[in-house]
């Protein structure tokens, strides 16, 4: 079952390379338009290059859209014909939507890579010790596959559920100032590094490549906090599917 | 028995979809199930193999009752989809083998019965192509093909022929024939007669939600078997000259098909002599009698044609 469903996600290879090459040539215009800025996340904050800051961001942001390489595929085996089959076996349908979620995650964290490993070595982004910050873009990416997971089956389509993620996604990287610098004070700060699991992933992996470990602890311990709420609800958000 | 339903009923919004349902079937046995769109077929086969609770009545399979959660009557169960329930995207072997996988089976054995199906499905020579590069028939076929991988002992088509060539849906009524000869008991549905005809050895004819009749053919026909079939084709067939006919006592029944008068006259009654006169003026064509067939049985039951409601 793994290896269909694995195939069956790498096999849209034209969404693929959008969500590699969309954020790839974001980070490339906005560098160009903002070269050698730098870029303050909240009010005493270091700060970082702008191209860093961008990469981070658009890479955390397309892990938002990422998340439709699992709940489309969720929504075509159990919001069409397909789920009649699929409940007349004798397959748990927990353990379909478990491995489509897999292969979700993994292909949405290869994309991440891509997007990394582009803005490194094509743009020479200072990324420092990005090594460190993989485990909270891969954690990071988990979560949007369980949250895209949890839009579709609460919304009951594929549709509704990508219009609700393609807005969350226009909104949290505008939340973070990504596109236009936001007010230095207290309340910009908070929303920049806290307000939404992008900020919270954004923060914690700030956090992981300077070495704040305060940082780091929150953003991880809140979106991992955020992700098993997810994990815990997806039993009855299957059972609801199933019906 | 295979399978029991007895006395089911079930209500979608208040509204009556099965009524006071039965259905029986045997090893090894082909029951037709014959109605119109809308008869009940499609609701009373997903409630037998669980995907629907039922309002009341029982369903029992291989002697357990069926609630949707049994996993070994669900092994034993291969259902085929009266839509295309298959991966257009993926290979034809990437299907058998998912599907295949959802049942247990793995490694060689899955192996094997996937060849082993293509062979009886007519695709070994295009496992390795996309589903959607292939016609009409061919993905029906692939869509009965992923239900038998398991050897299910109990198999469920629910119109397995939809919009497909002729000669795409002689394959399959032949594979039909040829499950059952291999022990499989198989439940058909079909809103057309001369499939059910083709392939059951036992119909049960569905209306609103009921059975109105079951037996063997022979059985079927013995029922209505007093009367004949006289049809005449006229030039124009109208609906005031039918009811004309209707008002002729002797006549039991009369349908227009297109540019013929279908009349159904009880035994031993001569109705020439009355008919001719009311026709006449129409341009009679053609006069024939013919025996009845499964097609006058459900006319008769149901006082209409199965396209009517279909």
């Amino acid at each position: 079952m793994f290896k269909f469903h694995l195939l069956r996600g790498l096999r849209d290879w034209a969404g693929h390379l959008i969500l590699i090459a969309v954020p790839v040539l974001l980070i490339a215009f906005f560098n160009y338009v903002f070269s050698g800025a730098q870029f303050r996340y909240g009010q005493g904050a270091n700060p970082i290059a702008f191209l860093s800051a961008l990469t981070i961001g658009f890479a955390l942001t397309f892990q938002i859209y990422g998340a439709s390489v699992s709940f489309e595929v969720i929504g075509d085996d159990f919001l069409s014909p397909k789920k009649d089959r699929l409940l007349a076996s004798p397959a748990e349908p927990r353990a379909i939507v478990s491995s489509t979620i897999v292969v979700g995650f993994i292909v949405s964290f290869l994309q991440t890579l891509a997007v990394l490993l582009f803005a490194s070595l094509a743009l020479k982004a200072e990324l420092g010790s990005i090594a460190v910050a993989l485990p909270i873009f891969a954690l990071s990416a988990a979560f949007n596959q369980l949250l895209g997971t949890a839009v579709l089956i609460l919304s009951g389509s594929v549709k509704l559920a990508n219009g609700i993620l393609t807005f969350y996604g226009a909104v949290a990287p505008m939340a973070m100032g990504l596109y236009f610098p936001l007010p230095q004070n207290g309340f910009f700060s908070f929303v920049r590094e806290y307000l939404g699991p992008m900020a919270l992933a954004n923060t914690a992996i700030l956090g992981a490549m300077e070495g704040n470990s305060f940082k780091l602890a929150v953003g991880v311990g809140s979106l991992a906090l955020l992700s098993l709420g997810l994990f815990l609800a997806l039993p009855s958000l299957i059972r609801r599917l199933a019906r | 028995m295979v399978v029991e339903i007895r006395e089911l009923i079930k209500r979608f919004d208040g509204k009556l979809a099965l009524d006071c349902f039965n259905l029986e079937v045997g090893e090894g046995e082909v029951v037709g199930l014959l109605g119109p769109n809308g008869a009940g077929k499609t609701t009373s086969i997903r409630a037998l193999v669980g995907l629907l609770p039922v309002d009341d009545g029982t369903i029992s399979v291989f002697g357990r009752r069926q609630d949707g959660r049994d996993k070994d009557i669900k092994r034993r169960i291969g259902y085929v989809t009266q839509e295309l329930t298959i991966y257009e995207d993926m290979s034809a072997r990437d299907n058998l083998s998912f599907f295949g996988s959802l049942y247990g089976l793995a490694g060689r054995r899955l192996e094997a019965r996937i060849e082993e199906v293509a062979g009886l499905i007519g695709l070994n020579g295009r496992l390795g192509d996309r589903v959607k590069t292939f016609s009409g028939g061919m993905k029906r076929r692939l869509n009965i093909g992923c239900s038998l991988l398991h050897e299910p002992e109990l198999i469920i088509m629910d119109e397995p022929t939809v919009g497909i060539d002729p000669q795409s849906r002689n394959f399959i009524l032949e594979f039909v024939k040829s499950l059952a000869s291999g022990g499989a008991s198989v439940i058909y549905t079909s809103h057309y007669i001369d499939e059910v005809e083709a392939v059951a050895s036992r119909i049960y004819i569905m209306d609103q939600g009921h059975t109105i009749a079951s037996g063997t053919l022979p059985e079927l026909i013995a029922r209505i078997q007093g009367d004949s079939h006289i049809l005449v084709d006229v030039r124009i067939a109208a609906e005031k000259v039918r009811q004309e006919l209707l008002a002729v006592p002797e006549l039991k029944d009369v349908v227009i098909e297109e540019n013929r008068y279908h009349i159904v006259v009880p035994g031993g009654v001569s109705a020439f002599e009355k008919i001719i006169p009311i026709l006449s003026p129409q341009g009679i064509v053609n006069i024939n009698s013919k025996q009845p067939d499964l097609e006058d049985v459900f006319l008769t039951l149901t006082g209409k044609q199965l396209r009517d409601g279909a």
